[in-house]
């Protein structure tokens, strides 16, 4: 009897525990076989091609840039979401989630439908460029994809945020503007930095609608993820295994290049 | 006030990078190709935009069973060579190639082969030893890939089908996945194009099929009725189909002979292919084994793709 009132409820913890270590032991296993398979000479060799890092570049100006435009739509409407009583909000919000939920393959085949339309027809016989078949295409699945995400996070950011201060903000007689900036801004912005990492990793690793949007143009269109298929199809697994390895070491360190900058949310 | 300074900036410099981008325009070919014909496509690329230094070649690599789906939307593109003539012929069914020549217009050929894992386990030498008990034989899923529909054709063709069909484990929607299969050993044997056989040297073993199940698959090029620079993508469709376009896909294992005789499902009927064959099973030779000779008269025209092979342990270039 005295045995179990001792040890009574100790097996929940080293449960939890155990899933916890034996998970991380089998990711640290996967990588390190692949790492294995791949050898240290082949290591040396494909990490010192230029191909491999013009398509590391490629994939983090991309994913940049996309961020940026994602964080200029998804700031405002991720505010407007959390703090704004308008009709049909929760349609308008499950609008607005709509690329979050459907697969990114059906992004990329929607996309087609506004590429012959105006004003896109008319900019792609001006200057006689295919939009979607460069790395226009690119930036614009990445950013349809994102743009949802981010403002979904940022109004998760929101949310934390008490209406309290700017309340109070406002009755010391600040602008609307003035309260956005001045104090509703800075006290998100750990959120808003743990968003925009998360919101960069989900553009770098878009790929489905990349296949069916934008197609690869050798060092051109193809980010990381795009490339690892393509190197699949033709066999070339030193390739394969090589860049998915680069694209480990990208997620980890984006992840802990936020928690070093502080960046939390309720996420995170 | 300094933040918004460098937000403005920075908006400003990241629509000017856009523009100045967009501006850079020259003639540049859009080139729909199935992704199969990657290495010997961009070799194509390479030569002949050094050729015509004014014209640009821009793929847009897919499966070829994505090509039919985004031509019908887009209503963009110069060029089409999908991985089958099955999806060219969509496409003229459609409409959106006008002056296809079913006589004229084949680059290059894919030839069928059997591969197994290295050492080849179950020993396999011939058609019918796939419908030996025990043997896990990958096959193609029609639905979705060429290959599919040309396992069922041969094994039929043996009388052999319902029994192969029971042996088989795997049912691949493309074909790397048979090749990425074989390679790692989770099937005793498969049948493959040659172009994507030479892709496995080191870990696979080739073994050429008899004539009479020998399948030749036929590989077109052509431009598309709504193609901005008509004459340019003639002029890139001439080059693949001309001898120096040709021997480049020879250099990828492709069958470049003008003329293969065959039966009328399209299996082979003369020794046309068998030195291209000789040259495939030498050239699995030479990677996984040091001191074989490699030159022109051991592995023919892969002495390239053999020699990238030996280059490092883990395939790239």
């Amino acid at each position: 009897m005295k045995l179990a009132v001792t040890t009574r409820g100790r097996w929940w913890p080293a449960l939890c525990g155990t899933i916890t270590v034996s998970i991380l032991a089998s990711y640290l296993l996967l990588i390190a076989s692949n790492w294995i398979y791949l050898g240290w000479s082949d290591t040396v060799y494909f990490f010192s091609k230029t191909r491999m890092w013009e398509r590391f570049w490629l994939t983090v100006w991309t994913s940049t840039v996309s961020t940026f435009f994602s964080l200029l739509i998804g700031i405002p409407a991720g505010y407007a979401l959390s703090r704004f009583r308008f009709p049909l909000r929760h349609f308008v919000a499950s609008v607005i989630d709509l690329p979050i939920v459907v697969s990114p393959a059906v992004v990329g085949a929607f996309l087609f439908g506004i590429t012959t339309r105006f004003p896109f027809d008319w900019i792609s016989e001006h200057y006689g460029l295919y939009i979607g078949r460069n790395v226009y295409g690119v930036l614009l699945v990445q950013f349809t994809v994102t743009a949802a995400f981010c403002a979904r996070l940022m109004k998760a950011s929101f949310d934390m945020i008490p209406v309290r201060f700017e309340s109070v903000s406002r009755s010391l007689g600040a602008s609307p503007l003035r309260t956005f900036f001045k104090v509703v801004l800075p006290m998100a912005k750990n959120g808003i930095i743990a968003s925009m990492i998360v919101v960069w990793a989900r553009a770098a690793a878009e790929w489905e609608g990349l296949m069916l949007f934008v197609g690869a143009t050798e060092g051109k269109t193809d980010i990381m993820p795009f490339a690892i298929y393509l190197d699949w199809n033709s066999g070339m697994m030193g390739w394969v295994t090589s860049m998915s390895i680069v694209c480990i070491l990208m997620a980890v360190s984006a992840i802990s290049a936020m928690r070093i900058i502080g960046g939390k949310s309720n996420v995170w | 006030m300094k933040s918004k300074k460098i937000f403005i900036f920075s908006l400003i410099f990241s629509s000017l990078f856009l523009i100045t981008h967009a501006f850079a325009g020259e003639k540049r070919l859009l080139f729909h190709a199935g992704l199969g014909q990657r290495g010997a496509l961009n070799e194509v690329k390479d030569v002949f935009e050094k050729k015509y230094p004014d014209i640009k070649v821009n793929f847009s690599y897919k499966g070829s069973g994505y090509f039919i789906a985004d031509i019908t939307r887009s209503k963009q593109g110069d060029l089409f060579m999908p991985g089958e003539e099955f999806y060219l012929l969509q496409a003229v069914e459609r409409g959106f190639l006008t002056d296809y020549n079913s006589e004229t217009d084949i680059p290059a050929y894919f030839v069928t082969v059997i591969i197994t894992p290295k050492g080849n386990p179950k020993n396999i030498r011939t058609i019918k030893d796939f419908a030996k008990p025990g043997v896990r034989v990958g096959l193609g899923n029609p639905r979705s890939c060429a290959i599919g529909i040309w396992h069922q054709k041969t094994f039929e063709k043996a009388g052999i089908w319902d029994k192969v069909r029971s042996n088989a484990t795997m049912s691949a929607k493309c074909i790397p996945e048979l090749g990425n299969a074989t390679q790692h050993r989770a099937i005793d044997g498969t049948i493959v194009w040659a172009t994507t056989a030479v892709l496995y040297l080191r870990d696979v073993e080739i073994i050429p099929i008899e004539h009479k199940y020998r399948g030749i698959i036929r590989l077109p090029v052509g431009v598309l009725r709504f193609a901005r620079y008509r004459e340019e993508a003639q002029q890139l469709m001439d080059f693949i189909l001309s001898g120096e376009g040709r021997n480049i896909f020879h250099r990828h294992a492709y069958a470049v002979n003008k003329v293969i005789p065959v039966d009328k499902q399209g299996f082979c009927l003369d020794d046309t292919t068998d030195k291209d064959m000789r040259f495939l099973v030498n050239a699995a030779k030479a990677v996984k084994n040091k001191s074989y000779p490699v030159n022109e008269k051991t592995v023919g025209p892969l002495i390239g793709e053999v020699l990238r092979q030996k280059n490092t342990k883990r395939a790239g270039d």
